[in-house]
Order: C-alpha cells, then sequence, then structure tokens
C-alpha cells in the first residue's frame, strides 16, 4: 500500500514528461520505425528493399545524399559574404567638382628675396665649384664675394659631397677637402648606379647630431637631382620657421592668379574662388569649394558650360632652383576630399588651351564583413590631422606626420600640424632631417604599419579625366587677345603680357552620366535558406521538420534508449549481485514474458498489445490459452491503419 | 432533396475517404498530406502534438514570410553586371576631324569686313588709358547698325553703387531702369558667395565689359551681360553677331566657304592600307564648319581592326592653315576631332579633344560599353522612339543620343519662344535661322533661355539615355612633331603632294599628326543581366518551402483541395440546415432528431466500423476481461495507443 502512491507518482511523471520515450524498445526497432516514418526520402527505401544488394546500394545512395547536402550547404555558407556588382548610370543634373588650381611655383620668387637670397648664393656657388656653370661674369664675382664674408650655415648642417669614386673619398664642397667617409650609402635615384660616371656622384651627408659618427650619405646618379634636394631641404627649413600669413601674403593673391572666370556661360570672379594655402605650393584657389554652403552644377554637358578659366602664370618671379617646370596645376576632387595636388595633380602648359573633360564615377563598397573598407574613418586608430573627411591617403599622410613628431619632435613641414607641435627647423632641431630620411625610408618600406592601419574608404567618387591641349592664343588671334587680356589685368599697366605667361584651361562634363558603381550583398538570408531548403529537398526530400526528427530520434530517442538499457544492465547485475549473496533462485516472471516474443512487453511504456487492449496479464498462469500472434509483424503493415482514428472520431460523435 | 444528393453524389467522386466532417477532412488532411509537419501533429503524444502544431504554423508562417520578400525582391528587379575585358576585333570608331575654326578668313572676309573693323575701332576705344573721355568722331566707314543691334557698353564702377554705363561710340548715359541680369549678380544668388574682402586695392579694374541685349531694338527692355574679363566679353559679342551674319548664308555657301578635304587632310594611312580624303564623308558642323568623319559606315561597312597598336590604326596628316583663321571667333588653334560610334552625329563641343598643331598626337583608344537592361530594369530607351522630343539630328540619318535629343529639345524650346531656330542646332522643317533683321530681339531671347534652369531641367527630364552607352577612352600622348631634322622634307614631300609645287607651303604653325589606334585591351564591357528572373522565384520559392516543411507545388494543389472539400462540406452542412429548419417549421414529426449527414453516408460507405458508445468509455470496463476469441480492433494498436492511454489516465 506504501508503494503505490509512488509508483503512481512514477507514472505520471513518466507520462507528464515532454519526452514519451523512444518508440521502440531497442536502438534497431528505433531506426527501423524512423526509417519507415521519416519525411526524408532514403531512408525508407533501406528498410523497405528486399535482398542485401538492394539494400547496400540504397544506403550507399542516402549516405552519399547526405555527404552532397553537407557539402553543398558547406559551399553555400561559404560563399555567403560575397558581393555583386552593379552599374547604374544614371543621367541626370550633376554637381560640378571642386577645381584647385595652383600655380607650380609657390612663392613670388622677388617677394621671397629677403629669405631665400643667401640659400640662393650657395646654390650658384656650387654649381659653380662643381660643375663651372655660372650665370654671368658680374653675378658670380658678386657671389663669391659673398662667399667669403658669410659664414656657411647651409653646408655646415648638409654637406654637399663630390664623390672621387667609390672608394668612399670625397670632396666636401664646402672646404674643399678630401676625406673618407663612414657610414651607409643611400642611393636616392636607383640602386644601381653607373659605375663608369662615378665622377658624376654627388651627394649630402646626413648625420645624427647627437652621435655623428651615425651618418647616413644620400648620393644621388644626377647633379640635377642633388641640388634641387639639397636645396629643397633647405627651404623647407626655412619655410617652416615663416608664419602662416606672411607666406599667405608671400604667394600669389587671386587677383594675380586669375584673368578670366567663366563658368556654365555665365563669368564668374575672385570671388567663386577660395583661398587654400599649400605647403609645397602657396596660395592654392578652390573653385566650387562649396565653402559658402551651395555646390554648383552642371545642366548641360560640354565645354561651353564648365569651367574656363585664363591664368596668370609669372614666369619672370619663378624660383630657378625649387621649380623647373612652368603652368599650373590643377585637381579635380569632391568638396569634401583634401586635394593631394602634389601627389596626383595634373599640369597645365602655358600659351596652350587645355580642355580636361571629365566622366563622373561615383563607387560603394560594401564594408565589413564583405570587404575590409571604412565608412567614415572613424574606426581607423589614426587622428584626422586634415579638415576633410576620410580617404586613404589622408590617414597614411597623417600616420606618418604622427610618427615623425613622435619620433623626431617636430612634425613635418608639408602636412598639417598636429595639436601642439610645430614644424620642424633647424635652430630647435637640428636632428630632424637625418630623422626625418629614417624614418621616411622605414614609411616606405611599410615598417611604420601605417599600411597595415590605414584602409581604403568605402565610397569614393571620381572624374576621369581627358585632357587635350591646343594652341592658344592662336597664331592670328594672339595681337588683339594679348591686348585685351592685358587691359584685363589692370589698365594703368602698359605692359603687353606674354603668351608664355597665359595658361587657358577649360575644365567642362563631357556627358551628364553618373556611373555609380555599387557592391551589393550577393545573397541575403532568405536566398541563403532556399538555397538550404533547395539542396535538402532535392537529394532528400528534408526540411526543417525532417532535422527536427532526426535530433529526436538520434539524439533524444537513442540516447534515452541507450541509457535505458544500461540502467537495466546495471539493474540486473546488482539483482543478479544480490541474489548471489541470497542465494535466491531467479524469478520465473522474467522467462514468462519472454515467451510473449515481443520485446515491448517488458517495457509498461510500450504499446504492447496488452497494454494498449488493456488486456489483463495472464496470472497466475504461466502460458496463455491462445498465445497471441506476433503482433510486431502488423507494424510493417501500415496501409490499413489510417482508416482508424477517423472512425473512432467518428464513434464519439 | 434531389439537390442533397447531387452534392452528396458530387462529394463521393470528388473524394474517396476523407471523412464528411471538417474534423475527418483535417485529420485525413494532417495524416496524407506531404507536407512535413502536420503529419507529426496527429502522430505524436498530446503534448508534442502541441508542440508540433505550434512547430508548424511558425514554419507556415516564415514560409509566407519570406515569400513576401522573394516577391518583393523579384519585383524590384535588380541587375547584376558581368565586367570582361579584353581584344577582340571591334569595329574600328568613326574618327571625325574638323579644324577648330569653321571658315577660311579669306572667304569670309566680304561677310565680316564691318564686324571686324567695328570691334577693332571699338577695341582701339576701350584699350585708350582714360576710356569713354575723349569724344572722337566715329569714322564714318563703321557700320553703325550692326553695331545698334547688340552693342558693347563699358561699366564704370567707380562708384559701387551707381555704376556709369558708357557706350563705346557714344556719349555717356546714366545706368537707367533697366534690368541688371549682370553675371556676377546671378551667379550671387545662386551661391551666395561672401562679398570681396574690404581692403580691395585702388588697382582694382574700374572699368567692366559688357553686352547689352534688349528685347526690342531701342526698347528699354534691356539687360547686360556683364563679364569680368574684356577678352571673353569681345570673343562672346563677336560670336553673336558673326552668328546672325551667318545665319542668312545658305549652307552650300557655308560649306564652300568652309575647309575642303583635299586642303585638309594631308595624308592617311589605315592600317597597311593608304586611304586619301575620298575615303572621309563630309559633314556640316556649325561650330567648326566641314568635319570630315572616317569610318561612319554610312554607306560602306565599317572596318574593322583586328590588332592592337599604333601600326594597326589610323595615322593621319593634317593641314589647319593657322593664318587663315578667324581672328576673333576662336582663339585656339588646333585640329578638333572625336572618335564616336558608326552612325552616330559628331558632338564635338562636348566630347571632342583638340590636337596641337606641330605635334604628333597618339590616342590609344578603349572601347568602354555598358550595355543596359531595357524596361522595367531601367529607365533607358533603346532607338529612341519613346522619347517625346522631336529629333532634329534624324535629318542626318544618325542614330539616338542624349546628345542629339538635349540639343533638338533646346532648338524645340527656342523656335518656340523667339520664333526662330539658333544656328548652332539643326532646323525643323519651316522655320529659320535667327539674325538680327528678321529677329531683333533674338539675341536677348537666346540668352536669357540659355540661362534658364528651368528649361534645362525640362529636357533633362524628358531625354532617356540609351541603353547602349559606348564611351571611347582615350590614352592621349604627344611629342613633337615633325622634328627638326626632318621638318625640311616632310614639308616639302607635303606641299608639293597637295599643291604640286615646289614651294614650301605648309608650316609649323599648321600641321598635325594623328595617331588613332586600339590598345592592347580594346574593350570593357559592362553588361547587365536580370538578377532575379521567374527561374529564379520559382526555385527560391521551392526552396523555401522545402526548407521548411518539405512541401512542393504539389503540397499548395493539396491544399487547394482540402479547401474545396471542406466547401462542400458548408455546402451540405448549409443544405441540411436550410432542409432542417424547413421540417423544423412544418412539424416535429419524429422525437428522435434526423440522422446527420455523417451518419447516413457512414451507413453507406461503411468504413469498417460502426460508431462504438465503447469507445468514448474506458476499455477497461467495456471489453470483455479475457479476450477468448479476438478480433481486437488490431489497428488501433499502432496509431492510437498513446492516445487512449492519455484520456483515460487523465480522467483518473
Amino acid at each position: 500500500a506504501a508503494m503505490a502512491p509512488g509508483k503512481k507518482i512514477r507514472a505520471r511523471i513518466k507520462r507528464t514528461l515532454p519526452v514519451r520515450g523512444p518508440q521502440a524498445p531497442t536502438l534497431s526497432e528505433l531506426m527501423r520505425w524512423y526509417c519507415l516514418n521519416t519525411n526524408t526520402h532514403g531512408c525508407r527505401r533501406i528498410v523497405v528493399s528486399r535482398g542485401r544488394l538492394r539494400r547496400f546500394i540504397w544506403i550507399l545512395l542516402t549516405l552519399s545524399a547526405v555527404g552532397l547536402i553537407l557539402w553543398q550547404c558547406a559551399e553555400l555558407l561559404i560563399n555567403y559574404y560575397s558581393a555583386s556588382v552593379s552599374v547604374t548610370v544614371q543621367f541626370q543634373k550633376l554637381p560640378f567638382p571642386a577645381v584647385t588650381i595652383c600655380n607650380i611655383n609657390p612663392y613670388k620668387y622677388s617677394a621671397m628675396k629677403d629669405y631665400l637670397s643667401e640659400l640662393d648664393k650657395e646654390t650658384k656657388k656650387a654649381l659653380e665649384t662643381f660643375y663651372g656653370f655660372s650665370e654671368g661674369k658680374s653675378k658670380v664675382r658678386r657671389s663669391v664675394d659673398g662667399w667669403n664674408s658669410t659664414a656657411s650655415d647651409f653646408f655646415r648642417q648638409i654637406p654637399l659631397l663630390h664623390f672621387e669614386d667609390f672608394s668612399r673619398t670625397v670632396t666636401d664642397f664646402r672646404s674643399g677637402q678630401k676625406r673618407k667617409i663612414e657610414g651607409s650609402v643611400f642611393h636616392k635615384d636607383s640602386s644601381i648606379v653607373n659605375s663608369g660616371d662615378s665622377n658624376d656622384i654627388i651627394g649630402f651627408q646626413l648625420c645624427d647630431a647627437n652621435n655623428s659618427s651615425e651618418c647616413a650619405l644620400y648620393t644621388f646618379s644626377s647633379g640635377v637631382n642633388a641640388i634641387q634636394e639639397w636645396y629643397k631641404l633647405h627651404y623647407m627649413n626655412i619655410m617652416a620657421q615663416i608664419p602662416l600669413e606672411t607666406k599667405e601674403n608671400l604667394s600669389y593673391s587671386a587677383d594675380d592668379l586669375l584673368l578670366t572666370c567663366f563658368f556654365d556661360g555665365l563669368s564668374c570672379d575672385k570671388r567663386h574662388f577660395t583661398r587654400f594655402h599649400h605647403p609645397l605650393h602657396g596660395n592654392c584657389y578652390t573653385f566650387n569649394s562649396g565653402e559658402s554652403g551651395t555646390v554648383l552644377s552642371t545642366s548641360t554637358a560640354g565645354s561651353e558650360y564648365g569651367l574656363q578659366v585664363v591664368l596668370y602664370i609669372d614666369e619672370a618671379d619663378y624660383n630657378p632652383f625649387l621649380v623647373t617646370s612652368t603652368g599650373a596645376k590643377i585637381i579635380v576632387h569632391d568638396q569634401n576630399e583634401y586635394p593631394f595636388i602634389e601627389d596626383i595633380g595634373t599640369e597645365i602648359e602655358t600659351a596652350a588651351a587645355t580642355s580636361i573633360g571629365m566622366h563622373f564615377t561615383r563607387s560603394r563598397k560594401l564594408s565589413e564583413p564583405y570587404s575590409d573598407c571604412t565608412e567614415t574613418g572613424a574606426d581607423i586608430p589614426v587622428e584626422n590631422l586634415y579638415n576633410k573627411s576620410y580617404s586613404l591617403q589622408i590617414c597614411l599622410h597623417s600616420c606618418f606626420q604622427k610618427a615623425m613628431v613622435d619620433s623626431c619632435g617636430c612634425a613635418q613641414y608639408a602636412q598639417p600640424l598636429p595639436a601642439g607641435a610645430e614644424y620642424c627647423n633647424y635652430k630647435k632641431n637640428p636632428n630632424w632631417m637625418y630623422c626625418y630620411y629614417k624614418l621616411h625610408e622605414k614609411f616606405v618600406k611599410e615598417q611604420l604599419g601605417c599600411q597595415q592601419i590605414c584602409k581604403d574608404a568605402c565610397s569614393f567618387k571620381e572624374w576621369a579625366l581627358t585632357t587635350s591641349i591646343a594652341q592658344w592664343p592662336s597664331a592670328v588671334s594672339e595681337d588683339w587677345m594679348l591686348r585685351v587680356l592685358s587691359w584685363d589685368k589692370g589698365q594703368k599697366i602698359n605692359k603687353k603680357l606674354n603668351k608664355t605667361d597665359l595658361v587657358n584651361l577649360m575644365v567642362f562634363y563631357e556627358d551628364l552620366n553618373e556611373r555609380f558603381i555599387s557592391e551589393n550583398p550577393a545573397n541575403t538570408l532568405v536566398t541563403l535558406l532556399s538555397n538550404f531548403g533547395g539542396q535538402l529537398g532535392l537529394w532528400m526530400s528534408c526540411s526543417v521538420v525532417c532535422v527536427i526528427e532526426i535530433v529526436e530520434v538520434f539524439f533524444i530517442d537513442s540516447v534515452s534508449i541507450v541509457m535505458r538499457h544500461q540502467w537495466q544492465k546495471a539493474k540486473k547485475w546488482w539483482n543478479n549481485r544480490k541474489r548471489d549473496r541470497s542465494g535466491k533462485p531467479p524469478q520465473a516472471g522474467d522467462l514468462e514474458r519472454q515467451g510473449h516474443d515481443n520485446p515491448a512487453c517488458i517495457d509498461e511504456d510500450l504499446p504492447t498489445f496488452n497494454t494498449a487492449l488493456r488486456l489483463p496479464l495472464p496470472q497466475g498462469s504461466p502460458l496463455p490459452r491462445t498465445p497471441p500472434p506476433n503482433y510486431s509483424t502488423l507494424r510493417l503493415q501500415t496501409a490499413f491503419t489510417e482508416q482508424l482514428p477517423d472512425t473512432l472520431e467518428v464513434g464519439q460523435h | 432533396m434531389n439537390l442533397k444528393k447531387y452534392f452528396i453524389r458530387a462529394l463521393h467522386r470528388l473524394q474517396k475517404g476523407p471523412g464528411y466532417t471538417y474534423k475527418e477532412l483535417l485529420v485525413w488532411y494532417c495524416d496524407n498530406t506531404n507536407t512535413h509537419g502536420p503529419k507529426r501533429i496527429i502522430k505524436e503524444g498530446p503534448k508534442k502534438k502541441f508542440i508540433w502544431f505550434f512547430l508548424t504554423l511558425l514554419f507556415a508562417s516564415l514560409v509566407f514570410w519570406q515569400w513576401g520578400i522573394l516577391i518583393n525582391t523579384y519585383l524590384s528587379y535588380n541587375v547584376t553586371s558581368s565586367l570582361s575585358i579584353g581584344f577582340k576585333t571591334m569595329k574600328f570608331p568613326a574618327v571625325t576631324v574638323c579644324n577648330a575654326n569653321p571658315f577660311k578668313y579669306s572667304e569670309v572676309k566680304h561677310l565680316l569686313k564691318d564686324l571686324d573693323r567695328l570691334i577693332e575701332a571699338a577695341l582701339e576705344r576701350i584699350l585708350q588709358p582714360t576710356p569713354g573721355n575723349s569724344s572722337e568722331n566715329v569714322s564714318p566707314s563703321l557700320n553703325m547698325e550692326l553695331w545698334n543691334q547688340i552693342p558693347l557698353v563699358l561699366i564704370d564702377e567707380h562708384d559701387k553703387d551707381n555704376p556709369i554705363i558708357l557706350d563705346i561710340f557714344e556719349s555717356d548715359q546714366p545706368a537707367g531702369n533697366e534690368i541688371f541680369m549682370s553675371n556676377e549678380t546671378s551667379m550671387d544668388n545662386e551661391t551666395a558667395t561672401p562679398p570681396a574682402p574690404a581692403n580691395v586695392t585702388s588697382e582694382e579694374k574700374k572699368y567692366k565689359l559688357a553686352v547689352k541685349l534688349c528685347s526690342h531694338e531701342g526698347s528699354d527692355n534691356c539687360t547686360y551681360r556683364n563679364f569680368s574679363s574684356a577678352a571673353q566679353a569681345v570673343s562672346e559679342w563677336y560670336v553673336l553677331q558673326s552668328t546672325s551674319i551667318l545665319a542668312k548664308v545658305p549652307l552650300q555657301d557655308r560649306i564652300r566657304m568652309g575647309y575642303q578635304a583635299e586642303d585638309m587632310i594631308l595624308a592617311c594611312l589605315y592600317g597597311a592600307e593608304p586611304c586619301n580624303y575620298k575615303n572621309f564623308t563630309q559633314i556640316y558642323h556649325p561650330d567648326h564648319g566641314n568635319c570630315y568623319i572616317f569610318n561612319w559606315g554610312m554607306d560602306e561597312e565599317a572596318l574593322n581592326s583586328s590588332n592592337p597598336g599604333a601600326e594597326f590604326g589610323l595615322k593621319l596628316i593634317l593641314d589647319i592653315s593657322q593664318q587663315d583663321y578667324i581672328p576673333y571667333l576662336s582663339s585656339a588653334a588646333g585640329a578638333r576631332l572625336m572618335l564616336h560610334q558608326q552612325k552616330s552625329f559628331p558632338f564635338l563641343k562636348d566630347q571632342g579633344i583638340y590636337a596641337m598643331v606641330g605635334t604628333e598626337t597618339s590616342i590609344g583608344v578603349l572601347v568602354d560599353e555598358l550595355e543596359r537592361m531595357g524596361y522595367p530594369y531601367s529607365d533607358c530607351t533603346v532607338n529612341g522612339s519613346d522619347v517625346p522630343v522631336k529629333n532634329l539630328y534624324s535629318q542626318y540619318n544618325t542614330s539616338y543620343s542624349i546628345q542629339a535629343c538635349l540639343r533638338s529639345c533646346f532648338q524645340n524650346h527656342m523656335i518656340e519662344t523667339c520664333g526662330c531656330g539658333h544656328y548652332m542646332f539643326p532646323l525643323p522643317e519651316g522655320v529659320n535661322y535667327c539674325n538680327n533683321e528678321d529677329n531683333p530681339g533674338w539675341a536677348y531671347c537666346y540668352s536669357s533661355l540659355r540661362s534658364s534652369i528651368r528649361d534645362r531641367q525640362i529636357c533633362i527630364d524628358s531625354c532617356k539615355e540609351t541603353c547602349n552607352d559606348t564611351q571611347y577612352k582615350m590614352t592621349i600622348s604627344m611629342a613633337d612633331w615633325p622634328s627638326e631634322a626632318s621638318e625640311d622634307w616632310i614639308f616639302h614631300i607635303l606641299s608639293y603632294e597637295r599643291d604640286m609645287s615646289t614651294n614650301v607651303t605648309l608650316d609649323r604653325n599648321g600641321i598635325i599628326k594623328l595617331n588613332i589606334y586600339f590598345q592592347e585591351y580594346n574593350y570593357r564591357t559592362i553588361s547587365e543581366s536580370a538578377a532575379t528572373t521567374i527561374v529564379w522565384l520559382l526555385s527560391n520559392l521551392g526552396g523555401q518551402f522545402g526548407f521548411w516543411m518539405g512541401g512542393s507545388v504539389l503540397c499548395l494543389i493539396e491544399f487547394g483541395e482540402i479547401i474545396i472539400d471542406s466547401l462542400w462540406i458548408t455546402v451540405i452542412h448549409v443544405i441540411s440546415w436550410c432542409k432542417g429548419l424547413k421540417q423544423k417549421r412544418a412539424q416535429v414529426r419524429y422525437p428522435d432528431a434526423p440522422p446527420t449527414v455523417s451518419e447516413l453516408v457512414e451507413a453507406h460507405t461503411n468504413l469498417g466500423f460502426q460508431p462504438e458508445d465503447a469507445g468514448t468509455l474506458p476499455r477497461d470496463e467495456a471489453l470483455p476481461p479475457e479476450p477468448g476469441t479476438p478480433p481486437p480492433n488490431y489497428d488501433s494498436l499502432r496509431v492510437q495507443p498513446l492516445d487512449v492511454l492519455g484520456p483515460d489516465s487523465d480522467a483518473e
């Protein structure tokens, strides 16, 4: 009586458990049951087929189908993060890009005389010493006179050296002494120096100021490059000490540069240009910079409707050592982009009409996880020193500048200043040149890590340019053109302009088609799932339901069967041990039940004949009067079963 | 009665076995459908039944949601692009070469004589140190009528607020009530540029040139087109005036005044084959006079080029005779050339490039094609027939292009507003070009139309781009030509060939060499294909349905079948209900309720067992304690044991 409620509770728990237990007492029964009732196709064939060969073939086919499914689905998953490219062309009113125009020469040479006279004098002297070049007798004499009186700072800082040969004997330009040189030699021009002309090798030496034995020697195959590079180093040094306002005044004003301006059939003037001071190019002027809040747009293509400007390039006022070409430099860019005019500018010839036709292309890449690009640059650990939107170039330059400030203690002149830093000059940072060259070499060899940190921008605008040149002004129009332009330049100057001082530039859209290249995800989750479904359905007619089935049968049911078997084994073993100890013979009841040939009888939960029909177990008598048929075999004949629930339902009505 | 019998019979015919109540039908469906979920609902125990019911519903709703997304994606008509780059034998592009100057000055001098004298005199006056003050007598030879139609004026801006307008050949006149449509003000409105900095130096220009445009001669409705540069003003004025003069000249004369092919094209070589000026098709272009098109493909087959490199391209030597340029009309000297598709009109102002005199210009060509799908994938036109603008360029027998459409659109507007056509664009039937005599206000009308943003936008909106867009990407490089050493003999031979004289008639200022050839990779084709086709849609729909529920179209049909069945059942129910109502109203004859339809049907069909009352009762009591003689209901062994047990135990 005490056991009854416990049994009852146990029975109830068994019933209420969500897992009612497997449909079969043994694993093979379970598999059989699964194969017969599953929704997938192959499995049933295995059970139903007769003959070993056929069954084997079906097992093989089913397994290979499973393999195929796994393979294909893995492929689908791997290719999930791929992108497809779409190109759309839209014909529309296009925003006109910002056009930044610079004179190739950064500052008026006449205005720079105060700052550069010493340097120029020494450069000329060097030219005379090395190459015997002199501009004219009188000038040379003057410079020679000046030479003796001036204590040369420039050559003390960076000596210009003339190499005799490869024996590392050099002539110091200043002292004229020959000496051996220590340190590593860097060839700026190429790694292979023409050995036949070793006499012509010229270079300069940069030493670590703190440790004079640490020297790097830079050599150039051509004196032109050596002199220019040497000059540029000193020039940057001098310019770094001049405040920005002064520099802006030293450079060209908008009135100086612009002679005429015409945009979209309308006249424009300097008010449409924004000044932009570039460290290496002086004052540049940006047309349509968008700073006033509006961006001009073009609604008609063609040269008449673009920007047409005539620039005045005062060739006589050029710095002879800093720049050796004449003309203007322009760059077409977006309003939010920083014009890297020294990197990607287009040079414009004087005495010619340059027409630049543009095609506009906008591109957008997908960011993570499709590709490694950045939308805004906010996720890049490099501070953007430029006041413009992110680009790879901005990142690289900022990164280098930061490294420069960190290791050399001052900022490089060509790039903007980080907060709290100042430009390098010899007075404060005697060592910067050596440091800069070392660092730059590291940067180029990708040892600074900048190239790894900086990522592409995900979207960018590009203007493809087609440049062509015509002679301008033409022979017959030259006369009146120059006269009228001189009048334009300033009525009081009677001097007629020279055509080599003029640059005519036209920037226009060739067509108003905007090409938009965008990456789209090639797969969405929906297509991925439907592809899965297609694969599963094609090979095995399987669905998520089957997957759940498989989980149910192969994991829950099988495990529970195995567990139960183990439990019964353990119980049996325990009983046996107990019996062995007590010496009691085994109960007859076990044998009786085995006689039914229905293994289900062992388990109370199973739908055996007895439990189903609520047949009372034959009690007392060991043998049933009429042995029931082996009902388990009935299970194969499923075809008739369907009617039963219907009739039962009907009966309840 | 007959009707009911008919329906029942029809039902019999339709279905064999599902059952005659909704429940039967549903159970039958769940048991027999090929969709995966429902079967589980029937076959599992009560707890699992619930889980499976929930899962099936969830999966069904997932399937419908995803189908919605898929159909939406399909209807958005996305495209995918494929890019191919390489070299193949392609049609060599049509090459149009023109002189930057439209007419020989020697030929048009008699027409422009008055104008030139005027501009020279005007420049003389302007360039004086103090213009406007000295009142010289206008020389009698000047054609003041021409001047007065569109005069140039000088604006004295010494006093910013009160500019004085000086007519160059007349006495001062104060700025009256004329409307200032100066460019600067209009640009300022657009751009809102900050005013000029306050520290304007005294060197700033005080005089400006402007073109006075009046709607009628002598009327007060005038605008001043203001120019920041005198050079620009003079060129603009000259273009307006010369346009008016040349508009009156018939086309034949204009062609005669232009450059002739035999004068301009000195040498021509295509691949290894010689060609000459006769291989070029003449076309009259308003901007550039006579233009010559090589390989236009109008009469003859287009030439193919099957090799990359300069050796297999087109080589031309042109003479543009710079000395014969019209001085005020075009200030740039060179040849204008353009590469375009066969049978298309060359719009040199848009896509033409210059070739400089005294140089050899090499042009490597890459054909950049874009093939797009038409409607509904993108809004483009195949041949322009669906564009609501009359294509005026069809008179040249050329294909539709967006430039042609825009220009036609402008010309149509011009004809509507101003009553005459602009000289730069082709004319429709029965309209004349504008000139100062017949249409005195045309310049005013034209410049207001040209600067009207609204009109431009209308044209942009009504024109469509073509579906096949071909661009010729050019890589241009230049070198001096001829070299100093070869100069003499080259000029000598070319002069001899052209003029049959031993005198050298050519010089560096007129000679141009051109090489046009395909690059190593000569095409880059971006072609679109539909990203979502009907096949794609079906396979994805099937995939979704199969993935979640293992279903197919057949399952949908099954479902439809069940709906039809249930409709039948409803119909039968309604009929029987109506009948019952009628009978009830008539008389309740029998104390018992009449047998239901399903009972009657069961009586006929005998589905094996009559409904047992015992079925509802626990079987322990209903069945005899000993199954002496089976048959037990064997079928119930498998399907129902758990179900039967469930309610039993619950009832305890």
